[in-house]
């Protein structure tokens, strides 16, 4: 995926007001199979796979044991005994190796088929108004997390109502579609684009999830870092059946509390903070720093996502960022999303 | 690749892709080139020099940020900083539109002016530059 095709700002606005696709292919995705498949998922994540009906997805992390975050994903069930696994392109081969290395006890077969499937996001709020053009299937049939089975531009995918954006949206999954033979894809891609889709790059689909407040791995969240830190908490399920990875150094932490937590900033003033930039309290004494930050383009603002003592975290607290010699006031805010969700993302007034 | 870039004939270069251009008035407006901001893309914002800075030539006198990259902004002659460019506030992208017009970022009242244009390069000469590039 290229930075930009058209531009950064036109790209995030064809996403925040009509549709946008994504060459989404560099993620990574596995087939989790066999009948030991739910109890070894709810052993690797931090969510309850149980709860999952067929069809249907949840966003969840991984932990090591010591409670710092693998990475995040998404989990999709088809059946009891074969489930969808979506994760980040930078965990492709490291969450591989995570999932098989854990899986010794299992009665498991794990799949990893980043390579032989080809992926495509289509998102925006005109993103079902898009597909359906090029599919015979009731797209309104398909509830937000969850994943059908359908026929696009006459070839057999899944699609998954999620997306990285904040907007509502589909991801395709493209069977037999190998990187040295993308043909599928290709027409796919072209069909959207017929249809109404605006090509998206890496750059546009970095502000727009920044905007929706959603965790960029290796910025936001890595192993160093706690879902309760991340502000992750609501995929942790401390009282599931049986053992998962992390949970006792997870149920440690929440029983001592946390040192520093994952807050959204706007500033105040003109600037752009980027990540690395120092946050600074009143008295100008550095208490954290920027994970992930920058212009957003749908609020003409600087926003930033940030990790500050917990006695900053409430909303409206004023602080400065450092950005480079200057120090420009801001204030803690709303972060998932930053942008008013009455107006824009997939919960906005229709 | 030389051909890509518009050159404006009649200011001088610097290596970074800063400009500096005699104005009738005695003082010298300066820039970042075409080359600059097509390498930044689509700028949002720019850090103005304060008004009455005192510049050494190739001193940081401000910084240019796109969406995906800041890049800083030095000096291409010395002097004391008597204008800044405040519609760019408002108006980032007029560097990316006209970056040797409406996109100036600042004006500067010289001190040493034909000493510092010694150091800079004509359009000729950054033409060639740009070559090697």
């Amino acid at each position: 995926m290229p930075v930009w095709y058209e531009g950064i700002q036109a790209e995030h606005g064809a996403v925040r007001d009509s549709c946008g696709i994504f060459d989404t292919c560099h993620m990574g995705r596995t087939w989790a199979t066999g009948p030991d498949v739910e109890r070894f998922l709810n052993y690797i994540v931090t969510n309850n796979v149980s709860k999952l009906e067929p069809n249907g997805g949840m966003y969840t992390v991984m932990c090591k044991s010591s409670g710092g975050i693998v990475d995040d994903l998404i989990v999709y069930k088809i059946n009891d005994e074969k489930y969808w696994v979506v994760y980040n392109a930078s965990g492709r081969e490291k969450d591989f190796k995570w999932l098989k290395k854990n899986s010794k006890d299992f009665n498991v077969k794990l799949e990893d088929v980043s390579d032989t499937y080809a992926m495509i996001a289509v998102q925006g709020p005109k993103a079902q108004e898009v597909m359906q053009k090029i599919t015979a299937k009731n797209l309104d049939e398909i509830e937000r997390f969850n994943l059908a089975e359908l026929t696009i531009s006459g070839y057999d995918v899944i699609a998954a109502r999620t997306g990285y954006t904040g907007e509502d949206g589909f991801e395709i999954y493209v069977p037999d579609c190998p990187v040295d033979s993308p043909e599928k894809a290709m027409k796919i891609w072209t069909d959207l684009i017929g249809a109404g889709a605006t090509p998206c790059g890496l750059g546009a689909r970095d502000s727009l999830r920044l905007e929706a407040g959603l965790w960029l791995y290796g910025s936001d969240i890595d192993e160093s870092i706690n879902p309760l830190e991340a502000g992750l908490r609501w995929t942790v399920k401390l009282k599931k059946p049986g053992y998962f990875i992390g949970n006792r150094a997870i149920q440690k932490m929440k029983d001592e509390g946390i040192k520093k937590t994952l807050v959204g900033i706007m500033l105040d003033e003109r600037g752009i903070p980027r990540h690395g930039y120092p946050i600074l309290n009143m008295e100008e004494e550095e208490i954290g720093v920027v994970t992930s930050g920058g212009h957003s383009p749908t609020l003409g603002v600087g926003i930033a996502m940030a990790y500050v003592p917990p006695e900053y975290k409430k909303k409206g607290t004023e602080l400065y960022v450092k950005v480079r010699k200057r120090n420009l006031k801001g204030k803690i805010v709303k972060h998932r999303p930053f942008y008013d969700d009455s107006v824009y993302g997939w919960k906005r007034d229709k | 690749m030389a051909d890509e870039y518009k050159i404006d004939e009649s200011v001088y270069y610097t290596k970074e892709h800063e400009w500096a251009k005699k104005n009738e008035d005695g003082t010298v407006s300066v820039g970042v080139d075409d080359y600059a901001q097509g390498q930044l893309h689509e700028i949002v914002y720019v850090e103005l020099p304060e008004m009455n800075a005192e510049v050494a030539q190739a001193e940081a006198l401000g910084a240019v940020e796109s969406v995906k990259a800041v890049s800083d902004m030095y000096s291409p002659i010395g002097g004391k900083v008597v204008a800044i460019n405040e519609e760019l506030l408002d108006s980032p992208d007029k560097i990316n539109t006209d970056p040797y017009g409406e996109g100036w970022i600042a004006k500067i009242e010289p001190t040493n002016l034909e000493g510092d244009l010694a150091n800079l390069m004509d359009a000729a000469a950054y033409t060639e530059y740009l070559k090697t590039l």
